[in-house]
């Protein structure tokens, strides 16, 4: 066996330990209120359809509210970071932004848009703004001097500058941001819909807790975890695959 | 001056006044019910009444309490964890399996199962908020412990330093900047995590403030709660600051000198 496979294995141990550790603390203490892993698994068995279908109705959210900030935030900072006497007085507000939590929000745009499917849009679309525009920003802001004087010998309009210079060369923080961006609209979108409840996997959790079916609960957090990371695991794929060229440059000559 | 020197040295001002003129005019327009857009002037005698009784500072105090006790919590626990994973390879893979699996929930996922368990007082709000925030630090420190330099590591042991002595004497202070950056990204997740558990827990502190006014349809409270919900981010990022600058200055003086 390779040491790094021994290594992987003798790893789980630790993931282990803990489960049997809650196991023995759920034994001791014989309530249905603290059920161990045993019970949960149990609960993802009995439970997977219906935590399947909620969930689905979560990651479409999550990914609307994604994609409209996406859409807005991308060109609004690319914009800023051209147009840079703008951007600097706009700064502060992007901080100052940038360290409310989006969670914060929901109250008002409840009073604002409701408890609809609009609402939780809205909200994660603020969440994933923050990072995506902070990100585009600094990156668009930050480009090398002499990719401006290529566009300006090239005779490029300011929009042709943008679209054909700024655009390309912030792509790789701007995947930063989208990660950080993506990470916290699935948070956000569970936590709209705990709050402001009609359907989706956050409503299915506050549900479970009404009803004290605590193992069913849990099982939905196993589900929303497994989501997170498979999510994370295509986007890792994703960004290796189209941003190739960046990596490629990074690679140390050898 | 040109405008762009002119929008550096003063931009918080004029950034400001853009912010709050654009405000008033929607305002004064009337495009929006006053009910849900109140003027500035409303939001501050608002803020400042709830300062007048009491109220606001309770619930201040409570969420920032529990949110600076989360924080410690999580990087000592952090940097424990990134201790004992340099370590040990196999305690280090198995952290990250752990890690993995925990860091793509969301806090308000854990609330409701652990109000059951662990009741609705301090240990709810320690628990969540170490769950959550103990991530960055600890991930920062595996990273940072790693990463020390050869040669500072070599030079150590031509001092003749045991492995504890290396640990303490040069890879700890070589890893303690990047350990800062992650406990700042802990700060602003801590924040989030105590107002989110807050609303959920449903008793007391600014985020079930922020509710009971929105659903009291009480908006100007509820700009007021908010602009204090910005200021305890900028405050806990600057003690985190504070900190940084005792613990790693000779970090910061060294990248701050030219060359």
């Amino acid at each position: 066996m390779k040491p790094t496979t021994r290594i992987a294995l003798l790893g789980l141990s630790v993931p282990a330990a803990i489960l049997i550790l809650w196991q023995i603390a759920a034994l001791l203490q014989p309530t249905p209120l603290f059920p161990g892993p045993g019970k949960v698994v149990l609960a993802i068995w009995k439970n997977y359809p219906v935590i399947l279908h909620e969930l689905g109705i979560t990651l479409l959210r999550a990914s609307a509210g994604f994609a409209v900030a996406s859409l807005t935030m991308i060109p609004l900072g690319i914009f800023l970071g051209r147009f840079r006497s703008l951007g600097k007085v706009l700064e502060p507000l992007m901080d100052m932004l940038a360290t409310l939590p989006p969670p914060a929000i929901i109250p008002l745009v409840m009073l604002f848009a409701g408890t609809g499917d609009w609402a939780k849009v809205v909200i994660i679309a603020y969440a994933a703004a923050v990072p995506l525009l902070m990100n585009t920003y600094e990156a668009s802001h930050s480009i090398h001097p002499m990719l401006s004087r290529v566009a300006r010998s090239l005779h490029l309009s300011r929009l042709e500058t943008m679209r054909l210079i700024d655009l390309p060369s912030s792509l790789p923080m701007i995947a930063t941001g989208a990660r950080l961006a993506i990470a916290s609209s699935l948070l956000v979108s569970v936590t709209s819909e705990m709050l402001l409840s009609t359907n989706g996997i956050g409503t299915y959790l506050q549900r479970s807790q009404e009803t004290f079916k605590i193992d069913a609960g849990l099982a939905g957090i196993a589900f929303i975890s497994l989501a997170g990371v498979l999510v994370n695991a295509g986007v890792f794929r994703l960004e290796k695959k189209w941003l190739f060229w960046h990596y490629r440059d990074q690679r140390p000559t050898e | 001056m040109t405008a762009a020197v002119v929008a550096e040295r003063l931009r918080v001002p004029i950034c400001a006044a853009l912010v709050l003129g654009t405000w008033q005019i929607v305002f004064l327009s009337g495009a929006v019910p006053e009910k849900y857009f109140p003027s500035i002037l409303s939001i501050a005698t608002a803020f400042w009444q709830m300062l007048a009784d009491g109220s606001v500072l309770t619930a201040w105090a409570q969420t920032f309490g529990r949110a600076l006790i989360g924080l410690v919590g999580a990087a000592v626990l952090g940097i424990t964890l990134a201790i004992l994973s340099d370590l040990s390879p196999v305690l280090s893979r198995g952290f990250r399996y752990v890690s993995d699996v925990l860091q793509p929930i969301p806090p308000a996922a854990f609330v409701p199962m652990a109000v059951f368990m662990l009741g609705l007082g301090a240990k709810l709000y320690a628990f969540v908020i170490i769950l959550v925030t103990v991530w960055p630090p600890y991930l920062n420190g595996v990273a940072a412990l790693s990463g020390v330099g050869a040669v500072q590591l070599n030079t150590g042991r031509m001092f003749g330093l045991s492995n504890w002595g290396l640990l303490w004497r040069i890879k700890l202070p070589a890893a303690l900047p990047e350990i800062f950056t992650g406990i700042r990204y802990a700060a602003t997740i801590s924040l989030i995590a105590v107002i989110v558990s807050e609303m959920l827990a449903g008793r007391d502190g600014i985020g079930f403030m922020i509710f009971k006014k929105a659903f009291a349809l009480r908006t100007p409270e509820v700009f007021g709660l908010m602009f204090l919900v910005g200021l305890n981010g900028v405050l806990l990022n600057g003690l985190v600051n504070l900190l940084r600058r005792a613990v790693t200055g000779w970090h910061l003086r060294m990248m701050e000198r030219p060359e």
